[in-house]
């Protein structure tokens, strides 16, 4: 899988959310400034419902999560782990910024799903 | 049905007479300690309704019903194997036969019996105290009687300036009455309160609206001229008044002893042992007609301890292997008491008149309106009684070294100087609550044994659970006991702060925080100062909290990331991701051309339809990208938002009142109108729901709301703390008669001292149930202004009022702030998607599986083509 050129990097809003098409889905990128950019699906699990990157970024546990705006489960934006449900997870893509752009491709370990 | 003596039963027959608050307290009582399975018991109550808190009688005046007060029914006595009788009268009692005669002429056997039979009011016997409107207040019954007649009335004298009197008084004037009060000594209270107390008491009732007149003796009441009655004085004075109540004592109600031989006290009362019995054998009597040591209880408490003495006795010989020690004797009981009479507090304690020879310590202090007296011993070292008016704070404090008999550690005026919150030390077997004789050790007990919480403490030992008098002092020692064993009182909205909300409010207000970032890099935990993201729980109560204190655009680049779900989105999020959107129809009054608009545009966009319950119209269905563009339109046609997606003032539910309506006494959809524009845009802890209705047929359901708005012939009566929902509670009525400038005042600090103080997402019923000192509490904040903070809660509201403004129409003018709602930051790259969505059924759209878990029919009768049957959800 090659790297995905998404957007120019000043169409992410600082310390927010935003979605974006990236192949034949929805992904929710998070910009947080100098911890850098994340990715994850942005359909949420629990739901079936595309909207978390709608979600209130949290600071728990050591980790970063998002707070699906629905009924408030906690995704980790490193892993894809879910606090309340252990069941439930999203997709983590790997994401970063060349020359302004904005580039995404699906995670080594989850290039064949 | 009555039973012969005859009967063959295996169970001895326990009947008690009278069903009041002691009564029932003894039937509870048996059942705890499982008598209820050795005796056959039958109860038997002259009133229509079983037992009811009767020291909370006034309540019915607040809350127009006696629900809250109820304290037993039929039912739950019958899950217990008792039989409860009521609106049955014991009309004869024959201690030979061992048995009873109810009116109805049946006869009803006892192996034991015991007497609660309570009192009456003492009615003097003036001449014309039979004349129409002249009343008592003891039972819901009287009340009732009240109430009819305060309607026809609008004026009323209470007869007798005792403790009661004085609750009659507070009845009488929440019921909008010109309220008088005669009292035959010199001055008010004069059983519990000197006459400096005394004096300062009536100067705060008089305040309040209430006439006093000491030192008068009625001699006569007649026909009068400007109203029904004229009551005539002893020096040649008049009053003219349309109805009377009399509260000048009680007398215990004795007669069944007294026409059955068991001895009586030469003034009333039935003599009782330390165990509660008569003269009479296996006959026992408890509560107000039970004479101990010639002296009459007419307070609950020692009626309480007098029932667990009965028991114990009677428990003792069931069992008769029971052991001696398992014996409670009743030893006479503390009357000290406190109370709030007419939103003023009072105490006394001890021997609160003194007595010869006492020291004392007094403190008088004019601009606090505050009085508090110490008596002493002739040594000067221990406390013999107190009486406090106007602050009643040092209560505990004073009960617990009057009733230690300890001598004094320090000057006895240090009692009345202690620092504001400053703990004290209790013995272990100081007794916390004495309406159940609930110990510190056995708080404390149950708090080592996991109870952490008020309400767990009380379950657990009763404790707060009688007059509720004691829950600040239970609350403080569960706290003591929890910071002793080490363990983490919860603090803190979440982990990234130490600080509730109404602290994390000051601390904003205070030191002038206004983003969040600030906020959590100077106050919050260690580590979560250091990572400064914080959470879903905290950024939204910060949020909140800026915009109640500085009411900025919510989404400006501070702000936007901290909004919750919602309000990130100026929309209500559904289920499917898609936002309904609600304009504001304030007071629910739309112009047919707005409705035709409104229609238009739902048309246009193909939004779902429906009229909510605080009558205005919700759109459903929009995409997050529509949303600017809808509100484009609407904004065109003279809309504004409705803030349906803020924890904010949401509607002001109204009924025509006087415009249309035959019924109306004021003009409620205006006053709905001018308060909904007043107070849009608020925020809050939680949404606030108001209502105005026009007249006392509450169309409009304002006792169901936050704020609730009835009109009275002379002006407004304010509710509060309403809620409909899941944990549905009528309003507490706040203030009568309020001309529309005082209801609007009243209003502007009720809700800044909510929005201040309430917990996060706590809504205005339960904030009012947790505030320390309820609604008495509330009122003296708002109407007496007991924190002085009144101006600063009005200059808040002016703030908030003067920077309105409509979101929508924010966001629009400013195109920066629009592209939030442009949802993908690529769209171009959108895949071709075949996904059905919606579905139409009655000619509106649904998201596809919306469907309940339910299966709906079209009923039989239902011939429209639009219903098709609806399938169940996978």
């Amino acid at each position: 899988m090659n790297w995905v050129n998404i957007c120019e990097q000043t169409a992410l809003p600082d310390f927010g959310g935003v979605a974006a098409w990236f192949e034949d889905r929805a992904i929710a990128i998070f910009n947080l400034g100098e911890r850098g950019l994340f990715a994850v699906d942005n359909i949420d699990p629990a739901t079936g419902v595309s909207l978390l990157s709608r979600g209130l970024i949290c600071d728990l546990e050591g980790d970063i999560f998002v707070a699906s705006p629905l009924h408030k489960q906690h995704y980790s934006l490193r892993d894809g782990s879910c606090i309340e449900d252990e069941s439930l997870s999203v997709e983590v893509y790997q994401i970063k910024c060349e020359a302004g752009k904005v580039l995404v491709k699906r995670a080594g370990n989850h290039s064949l799903v | 049905m009555g039973c012969a003596k005859t009967d063959l039963e295996r169970k001895p027959r326990l009947l008690v007479v009278g069903n009041g608050m002691v009564g029932h307290h003894f039937i509870e009582q048996l059942c705890d300690q499982g008598l209820n399975e050795h005796f056959h018991i039958e109860v038997f109550g002259s009133e229509q309704v079983a037992a009811y808190d009767r020291v909370q009688l006034s309540k019915y005046f607040e809350t127009g019903s006696a629900d809250s007060l109820m304290l037993a029914n039929v039912d739950t006595y019958a899950k217990q194997g008792v039989t409860l009788h009521l609106g049955k009268k014991v009309t004869g009692l024959d201690t030979e036969n061992k048995c009873l005669h109810t009116q109805d002429g049946d006869l009803w056997f006892y192996d034991k019996l015991m007497l609660a039979t309570g009192s009456y009011p003492f009615v003097p016997p003036i001449e014309g105290k039979d004349r129409p409107q002249c009343m008592v207040y003891r039972t819901i019954e009287d009340l009732e009687q009240i109430q009819q007649a305060a309607d026809k009335s609008t004026s009323g004298v209470v007869i007798g300036g005792g403790l009661l009197g004085l609750e009659a008084a507070n009845a009488l004037l929440t019921l909008g009455l010109d309220t008088h009060v005669v009292e035959f000594a010199s001055q008010l209270m004069p059983v519990q309160l000197n006459d400096k107390a005394g004096d300062l008491l009536r100067d705060k009732i008089e305040q309040l609206g209430v006439s006093v007149h000491t030192s008068k003796a009625t001699t006569a009441i007649v026909a009068g001229e400007s109203a029904l009655h004229r009551m005539n004085f002893n020096d040649d004075t008049y009053l003219e008044t349309d109805m009377i109540v009399f509260s000048a004592g009680i007398r215990p109600q004795d007669s069944l002893a007294r026409q059955s031989g068991i001895e009586v006290g030469e003034r009333g009362g039935i003599v009782i042992n330390d165990f509660c019995l008569t003269s009479a054998d296996d006959v026992y009597a408890i509560g107000e007609c039970a004479l101990w040591q010639q002296r009459i209880f007419g307070l609950v408490a020692p009626g309480y301890q007098m029932a667990r003495a009965a028991v114990s006795h009677i428990n003792a010989a069931a069992n008769k292997a029971g052991t001696p020690s398992s014996l409670v004797k009743f030893e006479g009981a503390d009357m000290s008491t406190k109370l709030k009479l007419l939103g003023v507090d009072v105490a006394s304690i001890g021997e609160s008149r003194g007595f010869d020879k006492a020291q004392f310590v007094e403190l008088t202090d004019n601009q606090a309106g505050t009085y508090k007296k110490l008596w002493l011993d002739e040594s000067g070292r221990y406390l013999k009684g107190a009486v406090l008016v106007g602050d009643a704070s040092d209560y505990s404090l004073l009960l617990n070294q009057y009733l230690s008999g300890d001598e004094l550690e320090g000057p006895a005026v240090d009692l009345l100087q202690r620092e504001e919150g400053a703990g004290f030390e209790m013995k272990d077997n100081a007794i916390i609550c004495s309406c159940h004789q609930v110990t510190k050790a056995d708080i404390v007990a149950s708090v080592q044994a996991g109870s952490h919480s008020l309400t767990e403490v009380k379950a657990c030992t009763k404790a707060a659970s009688g007059c509720g008098g004691c829950s600040a002092l239970v609350q403080s020692v569960i706290t003591q006991t929890m910071e002793e064993q080490g363990l983490e009182t919860e603090k803190g909205i979440c982990c990234h702060f130490e600080y509730d909300r109404q602290e994390l409010f000051h601390l904003c207000q205070v030191e002038e925080i206004g983003d969040f970032t600030s906020l959590i890099k100077t106050h919050g935990k260690g580590e979560a100062a250091a990572v400064g993201l914080g959470c879903d729980i905290c950024k939204p109560v910060a949020a909140s909290i800026f915009a109640t204190l500085e009411n900025e655009y919510v989404l400006n680049i501070q702000h936007a990331n901290l909004q919750d779900t919602n309000d990130a989105y100026l929309g209500n999020l559904q289920k499917d991701g898609s936002y309904s959107v609600v304009p504001r129809i304030a007071g629910g009054e739309i112009t047919p051309d707005k409705l035709i608009a409104l229609g238009e545009i739902a048309k246009r966009h193909d939004l779902y339809t429906k009229i909510t319950g605080g009558q205005r119209i919700d759109l459903f269905g929009a995409q997050l990208s529509d949303l600017p563009m809808i509100w484009q339109e609407l904004i065109e046609q003279g809309f504004e938002t409705g803030h349906a997606y803020g924890k904010s003032l949401r509607t002001v539910k109204s009924c025509v009142g006087s415009t249309w309506c035959r019924y109306g006494v004021q003009d409620s959809i205006s006053l709905a109108i001018d308060l909904e524009n007043r107070y849009k845009g608020l925020r809050a802890p939680h949404k606030i729901k108001f209502a105005v209705s026009g007249c006392t047929r509450e169309c409009a359901e304002a006792q169901s709301k936050d704020i609730g708005v009835i009109a009275s012939d002379k002006g407004w009566n304010l509710f509060v703390g309403g809620n409909g929902g899941m944990r549905p509670r009528h309003g507490d009525l706040f203030a009568i008669d309020l001309s529309t400038a005082d209801l609007v005042t009243y209003i502007d600090r009720i809700l800044i001292f909510y929005a201040k103080t309430a917990a996060r997402l706590q809504r205005t019923s339960v904030w009012l149930e947790s505030l320390e000192g309820g609604l008495d509490y509330l009122k003296s904040v708002v109407i007496d202004d007991c924190l002085g903070v009144a101006a600063d809660l009005e200059a808040q509201m002016e703030k908030v009022v003067s920077t309105y403004q409509c979101e929508w129409r924010t966001s629009l003018e400013n195109p920066e702030f629009l592209s939030r709602f442009s949802e993908f930051v690529n769209p171009e790259k959108r895949p071709k998607l075949n996904v059905e969505q919606y579905r139409y059924r009655r000619g509106q759209r649904f998201p596809v599986g919306s469907v309940g878990t339910i299966a709906v029919t079209n009923l039989p009768s239902d011939t429209s083509k639009n219903v098709e049957l609806v399938e169940l959800s996978k």
